[in-house]
């Protein structure tokens, strides 16, 4: 009875906090400005994104151009995630022995059936343009680099839960993934160089809703995405294979 | 080609009404039914109709997109009944077993002999 007075309590001025909040907001009221008279920083957004840049997703032209820093931020964020979590799962020899036949057997308990593994085989190379084509339309429709990356990874995630044998190369990954990193901050140092700041764009942008526009922001969204998709597809291997450390 | 432009409309407006149909009853399957197999059945066989059938119906309202449409129809048509198809047969070599009907069990021999099988194959390794 008490529980249920408390869950009601906590419900009820979650509610009412929400309610004052919500009530707040001036729904429906045009709080951005006209592009022609811009009041907000969104307002310079919505202008500068088509007009400038000739990119025609606003998100895009924000992320990688207006906040390109932060974005890198982000994605190295996403790499000491994915080295942490190897840095843990990574286990000593002497507990290993037992561990290790536990893991064999878990796996050979459970191969997939034929049906699961023929679509995926089909699927995978699917998927595998989709996040592609995502990550390369970045700056023209919705969705980018991590969106693109994160679809990849769905497709090797798919292959390395309905085959038993399916293993990614750790070499080529790691390769993709440094050189893509490399790639962004190249990016970067080259309009430090060239222009004077970090990740500064090109003055050459091309036309809106042409492939190749935007300047760098097309190039910058393609590192992101091989660099999400080989560091997700990492953790995932690393969660679905804990092997042993060979001496 | 206004008139069959008007017919095709009414077309695709039926097959959203069938479509939105199988979604309800997809939907009070998998709050009615009795075990994880029987709403699994219900959600993916009525879902999976209807989603096709809605998506086509969208397709005859906007004739523009029908190819896309199309090619997301194949794509829920290959893909819903193999993830529900993994579901059912993870679940049941997990252990949940079918609620009423425990007499007969075909499958459940099947998945004994592969994994006595598996189990000689284990031995193999570890000795």
């Amino acid at each position: 009875m008490l529980k249920k007075l408390i869950v009601f309590l906590l419900i009820a001025t979650l509610g009412y906090t929400l309610a004052v909040t919500l009530s707040s907001i001036p729904i429906g009221k045009n709080r951005i400005g006209s592009i022609e008279n811009p009041e907000t920083v969104a307002a310079y957004y919505l202008d500068k994104s088509p007009n400038d840049l000739k990119v025609a997703n606003t998100i895009t032209a924000v992320v990688v151009n207006f906040r390109g820093f932060d974005t890198l931020g982000e994605v190295s964020v996403l790499f000491l995630a994915a080295t942490g979590l190897a840095s843990i799962l990574y286990r000593k020899e002497e507990e290993e022995e037992e561990e290790n036949i536990r893991h064999i057997s878990h796996r050979l308990n459970l191969p997939s059936s034929s049906l699961v593994q023929t679509g995926a085989k089909i699927l995978f190379p699917l998927i595998i343009v989709l996040g592609i084509y995502v990550f390369i339309h970045g700056h023209l429709t919705p969705g980018g680099g991590f969106q693109g990356g994160a679809i990849i990874a769905t497709g090797f995630l798919l292959m390395l839960v309905s085959y038993k044998g399916f293993e990614t190369n750790h070499k080529v990954m790691v390769w993709l993934e440094s050189l893509a990193g490399l790639g962004f901050v190249g990016v970067g140092v080259f309009g430090l160089v060239k222009y004077g700041s970090f990740l500064q764009n090109t003055g050459w942008t091309g036309n809106l809703n042409d492939l190749i526009s935007g300047g760098l922001i097309p190039l910058i969204y393609i590192f992101v995405g091989i660099k999400v998709a080989t560091e997700l597809t990492n953790i995932l291997d690393i969660l679905l294979n804990i092997k042993p450390r060979k001496k | 080609m206004d008139i069959i432009h008007e017919i095709l409309k009414y077309i695709g407006l039926v097959f959203i009404l069938i479509g939105s149909i199988f979604l309800f009853l997809g939907a009070l399957g998998i709050y009615r039914m009795p075990d994880l197999y029987n709403r699994l059945q219900a959600g993916t066989k009525a879902s999976t109709l209807g989603a096709m059938s809605v998506i086509l119906g969208v397709g005859l309202l906007q004739p523009f997109w029908l190819i896309k449409l199309i090619i997301i129809i194949i794509f829920i048509g290959f893909a819903n009944p193999l993830s529900s198809h993994a579901l059912a047969r993870a679940s049941y070599r997990a252990g949940i077993k079918p609620c009423c009907d425990k007499e007969i069990d075909s499958y459940g021999k099947a998945v004994e002999k592969q994994l006595k099988k598996i189990q000689k194959k284990l031995k193999n390794l570890t000795d």
